[in-house]
């Protein structure tokens, strides 16, 4: 097999294969490309991590620091007395609303992470992309991954905290990774397309810096969607975001298990962002060594 | 695939168009209404390029500052797509061009090496073992584990050549890029190439016409992004010779006004 064979700007492929084939082999691709770059996906993935804190001599505590101060606040803020949780959800101990809003916040957080970067990322490795043969495709899969790594640290504060503060973990925390997968996904998806338009032009990253401070109150951050009246409630789930926060915060701070149109929704808006920014990258990435 | 069994690199009618927009709105005009209209100017970088080059043979590719050199051998690398025409390459390529340009200053040259080598295609734990071997050839000693930013210009690139040399690439795609560095330098690359022709097929680009005589025995002369002569290497170059010589006459006629 050739390594690189190209007709009329089009990659040859072997042989003709039915559409079905095709979708087939599309819905397989991100696996198969990641898999077969896996080096390249470590190597890199360890200078980000590295890279992040460097030139600080605490490094890696900050990474520990910042979601930790944020939380004391919560607490302190929050706990001066019995508090109402949002949507009247059994209210089990002064410090729930705080544990409340955190699992919001490292939702939330982890988005904006991504939504502020991605417009940038190919940028940043323009040198790699121009300079060698190199899979852009993964970049983004490194870059949150990165940023699971933080979003992870917060989570694991939150259950601690939630274990000292209340002394008990619920039973559905385990089925976290069922939550996380999806929404990595949903993020990776994100960025390929953010990314992908962001190599075109600026007004990508000018666009998220405009609309991520909002989008902060058209997500239930601070506040749940229970007590909204269904309308309201079905215009609040177009917001992705608001379905992962939910079903988090369900599995996390009530111990309840989410509901299952509510899973639906949200592993669909995860498949469908995934492919959608796979798809558009592809497309896309011809022409992005010649702009970029 | 292939016409005949031992061509490595194949090219067909190459072609390779820039799109150059005026300015940002017509670019946007261009993404949102470019099935009716076209709102940018074709640059035509390389017209109708066609050549084939087989398993243990060495073309030399001459022409002058912008006659789109680059854009070929970025080309046959895989960096960019051609527009038209047909690239065919079957082999591990390492891309000598631009020499240390994808080094990330604030990392150790150690890391530059794992991500270097991960991107051309190795293993992890293979760079592992070739790593004091990519020390000993850059010569950076103990500035190994510093970070690159603290390197000359000559470390970065011999850094950058000590990895392409241990990849065990089929094809090396060398650009001027060797240019640049001392003579020592450029006779321990040379000594390498060298050798390496002897196994391996080689592009190389060069402004040394001395240079390509000795390495190469085809040559390939692009001249505004057209094959203007393709053959024995001392024909081109004597062909090229002369057409250079007739342009710095012109220049002196310039001069002398």
């Amino acid at each position: 097999m050739p390594l690189l064979h190209i007709v009329d700007g089009k990659t040859v492929d072997a042989g003709k294969r039915t559409i079905l084939a095709r979708f087939a082999s599309f819905l397989c691709d991100p696996f198969v490309s990641a898999w077969r770059h896996r080096d390249l996906i470590d190597a890199i993935l360890r200078r980000e991590l590295a890279e992040r804190f460097k030139g600080s001599v605490a490094g890696w505590v900050w990474a520990i620091t910042a979601p930790l101060l944020s939380l004391i606040v919560y607490t302190v803020a929050f706990s001066g007395g019995p508090v109402q949780l949002p949507g009247g959800s059994a209210s089990g101990s002064n410090f729930d609303y705080a544990l409340f809003i955190f699992g919001g916040l490292i939702a939330f957080n982890f988005f904006t992470e991504m939504a502020y970067r991605a417009p940038s990322l190919l940028h940043e490795y323009a040198h790699f992309i121009k300079q060698t043969m190199f899979p852009a495709e993964m970049l983004p899969i490194i870059s949150t991954l990165r940023a699971t790594a933080y979003a992870t640290i917060g989570l694991i504060l939150m259950l601690l905290a939630q274990l000292v503060l209340t002394g008990t973990l619920h039973l559905t925390v385990l089925l976290l990774p069922l939550w996380y997968v999806p929404f990595v996904a949903f993020l990776i998806g994100l960025t390929w397309t953010l990314s992908a338009a962001g190599a075109f032009t600026r007004d990508t990253a000018y666009l998220m810096m405009t609309v991520a401070p909002l989008l902060m109150f058209a997500t239930p951050v601070f506040f749940s969607t229970d007590s909204f009246s269904p309308t309201l409630k079905l215009v609040f789930y177009l917001n992705l975001l608001t379905g992962f926060i939910e079903v988090l915060r369900d599995i996390v701070v009530f111990g309840r298990l989410p509901d299952p149109l509510v899973c639906l929704w949200v592993m669909f808006c995860s498949l469908a962002t995934f492919y959608f920014g796979f798809w558009f990258f592809g497309k896309q990435r011809d022409s992005i060594a010649d702009v970029i | 695939m292939s016409s005949e069994p031992d061509v490595i690199i194949r090219a067909r009618h190459l072609s390779k168009a820039y799109r150059l927009y005026g300015n940002e709105q017509q670019w946007m005009k261009q993404v949102l209404f470019g099935s009716w209209h076209t709102y940018y100017r074709s640059f035509w970088a390389l017209k109708d390029i066609s050549f084939e080059v087989r398993r243990g043979q060495s073309l030399g590719i001459l022409g002058r500052n912008g006659c789109g050199k680059s854009t070929l051998l970025q080309i046959v690398c895989g960096m960019i797509r051609p527009t038209r025409g047909e690239i065919w390459v079957s082999g591990r390529i390492a891309p000598v061009l631009a020499l240390g340009g994808t080094f990330d200053s604030e990392s150790t040259g150690r890391q530059n090496v794992l991500i270097g080598g991960a991107v051309l295609g190795l293993k992890r734990p293979e760079i592992l073992a070739r790593l004091d071997s990519i020390a000993e050839f850059a010569g950076i000693g103990d500035f190994m584990n510093q970070p690159v930013k603290l390197y000359s210009t000559g470390m970065r690139m011999r850094l950058a050549f000590a990895i392409c040399a241990h990849i065990d690439p089929e094809i090396l795609v060398v650009d001027e890029a060797l240019a640049v560095g001392d003579a020592a330098f450029q006779r321990k690359c040379m000594d390498w190439i060298d050798a390496f022709r002897k196994r391996g097929t080689l592009l190389f680009v060069s402004h040394s016409t001395a240079e390509v005589l000795r390495l190469c025995k085809q040559a390939l002369w692009i001249d505004d992004g057209r094959v203007r002569a393709h053959g024995d290497t001392l024909d081109v170059i004597r062909a090229y010779s002369k057409a250079s010589r007739v342009e710095h006459d012109d220049m002196k006629r310039f001069s002398a006004v």
